[in-house]
């Protein structure tokens, strides 16, 4: 079985975003794999080692900096990796789409992979739609935020949360999935992988999109939400706030 | 002159009043423009009877009765929603929910629509031009403008009660069929779903109370439990609560999370990371019970209690059953 994982980098909790004349300054930036990229990873490795003859290959559409986390990515588990070339990483979810099916038809030609998998959304821009379009764009189903994945021949029965429970999902590859935190615990690299890593492939691959973006990102600035707290000193004080405040039904 | 649709999502057959506030929040803004209409669709059996009287302004709406539609299927629902869309509909809007955010990308792609998620940001006239949206957990915010004509907008929660106004309110409901063109294969399948029992959903709560680290332990939750249930509200997490395995992901609040919108959130034992501020940017009223008078929490919070939760929330729970008591 063929698998393509997406990965993409973001930055790390210590970075800071910080603002020079209102423009973002990504000088103390530290970029790093997308945490949900890593479950989705942990997952397409974990098939693998389950299912005889299955081959994974991960995906970024990114600066050529990106190698430093596809290496961490092939020494994770991955087989080989595809760095799509893009002069400026595209913010907007529809090109980065647009990119990556271009690449998996590069890479696969007719026979598609039978399972693509993506984390649930990045944790810089949030979009959470990449999964979902590039399933649309493949003609692929596609299920967002899941939770439990299980193999058996070819179906796959999925669990993803909704609001007050759980979805049980049966479906045929293939199939786009993105994964929601929780669906496992993703490995850390020993320094037995990281040496096996560096004989692995890094592709480099450029194609390109004539579509334009979707959406556009006009302003961007600093979140300032500070308020004026009133402090409190008894309890009493508190329950007569949410009083008068209309909280009690 | 503007065509607006609102997807009015069911589940279990009951309309989620999230949508409906979005239906009304709709109304107010066609209610700016002349000549503009608001269309609705609900998707599946659904009483509607029972929340029509939160319905405000005028339109139809339509109701795809089918049992097919009872459960959330990515194909039909998007199969009859781009039949719909065909009337020249100038802008769709959900309420930003699973379904949402499983339905909207595919839709986005087959429609050629420009799809926003966040809060809803409008023009000078009033008309919706793009969302606003906390970016980088939480410590900055964008604001995202449309590139195609058609556009497809999932907002986020929108804080308050429905407020609708049943007696001027003419809503007229009109029969609509699944398409039965398109659907040649089923390519997935909801087998079933699984509710949780007395599972208020922190996306939809009026009130939540909170914790993180300061609580402790899984212990610590139930006063957290007990205090919940005494103002009808729910209970959310820390990620670090939730990471520790003292509560479970669906109750995590932030980036990570959910991000959430109720009229009084009680952050309790929790210092206010940036991922976690990001996700309670649309909640009304904050208080914060902290043991630590410089935690970043009280530079976001209306009121502050500066106290350990041990001892404080013991106290706030009698205070508010003798309320209750009195009252």
């Amino acid at each position: 079985m063929n698998i393509a994982v997406c990965l993409c980098q973001v930055p790390d909790s210590a970075s800071v975003i910080g603002f020079v004349d209102g423009a973002l300054d990504r000088s103390r930036i530290n970029e790093v794999m997308n945490p949900y990229d890593e479950y989705a990873l942990e997952e397409a490795v974990c098939l693998k080692e389950r299912i005889a003859g299955s081959f994974v290959t991960v995906f970024s559409v990114a600066p050529p900096s990106a190698k430093e986390m596809l290496r961490k990515a092939l020494a994770l588990g991955a087989d080989r990796a595809v760095l799509v070339n893009t002069i400026t990483e595209p913010s907007d979810p529809y090109l980065i789409a647009l990119f990556l099916r271009k690449a998996l038809i590069a890479c696969y030609g007719e026979v598609m992979p039978e399972l693509v998998l993506c984390g649930k959304r990045s944790t810089d821009f949030q979009h959470a739609e990449v999964p979902s379009m590039l399933g649309e764009l493949l003609g692929m189903a596609s299920v967002s935020g899941v939770t439990s994945l299980d193999v058996s021949g070819d179906n796959l029965h999925l669990e993803r949360e909704i609001e007050g429970g759980t979805e049980e999902i049966t479906l045929h590859f293939p199939a786009v999935l993105s994964a929601e935190k929780g669906l496992n615990q993703p490995r850390k690299t020993t320094v037995r992988s990281v040496m096996e890593a560096r004989k692995k492939p890094i592709d480099l691959l450029t194609v390109t999109v004539e579509e334009t973006p979707f959406v556009f990102m006009s302003s961007i600035e600093p979140y300032e939400r500070k308020k004026v707290c009133h402090f409190i000193e008894s309890e009493k004080e508190l329950v007569e706030l949410f009083a008068k405040e209309g909280f009690f039904l | 002159m503007n065509k607006y649709l609102v997807f009015l999502e069911q589940r279990e057959g009951a309309l989620k009043k999230s949508s409906i506030n979005i239906w009304n929040r709709v109304q107010e803004i066609a209610a700016s423009e002349p000549g503009s209409t608001v269309t609705g669709l609900i998707a599946g059996p659904a009483n509607i009877l029972e929340n029509a009287s939160l319905f405000a302004g005028e339109g139809v709406v339509y109701h795809a009765t089918g049992e097919d539609l009872r459960v959330y299927h990515q194909q039909y629902y998007a199969s009859l929603l781009v039949e719909l869309m065909q009337e020249n509909y100038s802008a769709l809007f959900f309420a930003d929910s699973s379904l949402s955010r499983d339905l909207a990308p595919r839709l986005s792609v087959d429609l050629q629509a420009s799809l926003l998620t966040g809060e809803l940001h409008t023009d000078k006239n009033g008309i919706p031009d793009g969302c606003v949206r906390p970016l980088y957990s939480g410590q900055a915010k964008a604001l995202f403008a449309p590139q195609r004509h058609v556009r497809i907008y999932n907002l986020s929660p929108l804080r308050g009660r429905v407020a609708g106004f049943s007696c001027e309110s003419h809503i007229q409901v009109l029969p609509i069929r699944l398409p039965q063109t398109g659907i040649d294969l089923l390519l997935s399948e909801v087998r079933r779903i699984v509710f949780r029992e007395n599972s208020l959903d922190i996306a939809e709560a009026r009130i939540i109370v909170s914790g993180g680290r300061g609580m402790g332990g899984r212990e610590g939750f139930n006063m957290l439990e007990e205090l919940a249930a005494l103002l009808g509200g729910a209970v959310g997490a820390s990620r670090f609560a939730v990471d520790e395995g003292w509560r479970s992901h669906r109750e995590q609040v932030g980036q990570t999370g959910k991000t959430v919108a109720p009229e009084l959130y009680i952050a309790c034992g929790l210092s206010g990371a940036p991922q976690h501020l990001a996700g309670i940017v649309s909640a009304g009223i904050v208080v914060a019970v902290n043991s630590d008078p410089h935690a970043p929490i009280f530079q976001v919070a209306d009121y502050g209690f500066v106290g350990d939760v041990h001892l404080v929330l013991p106290k706030l729970i009698d205070a508010v059953k003798e309320f209750l008591k009195k009252n």
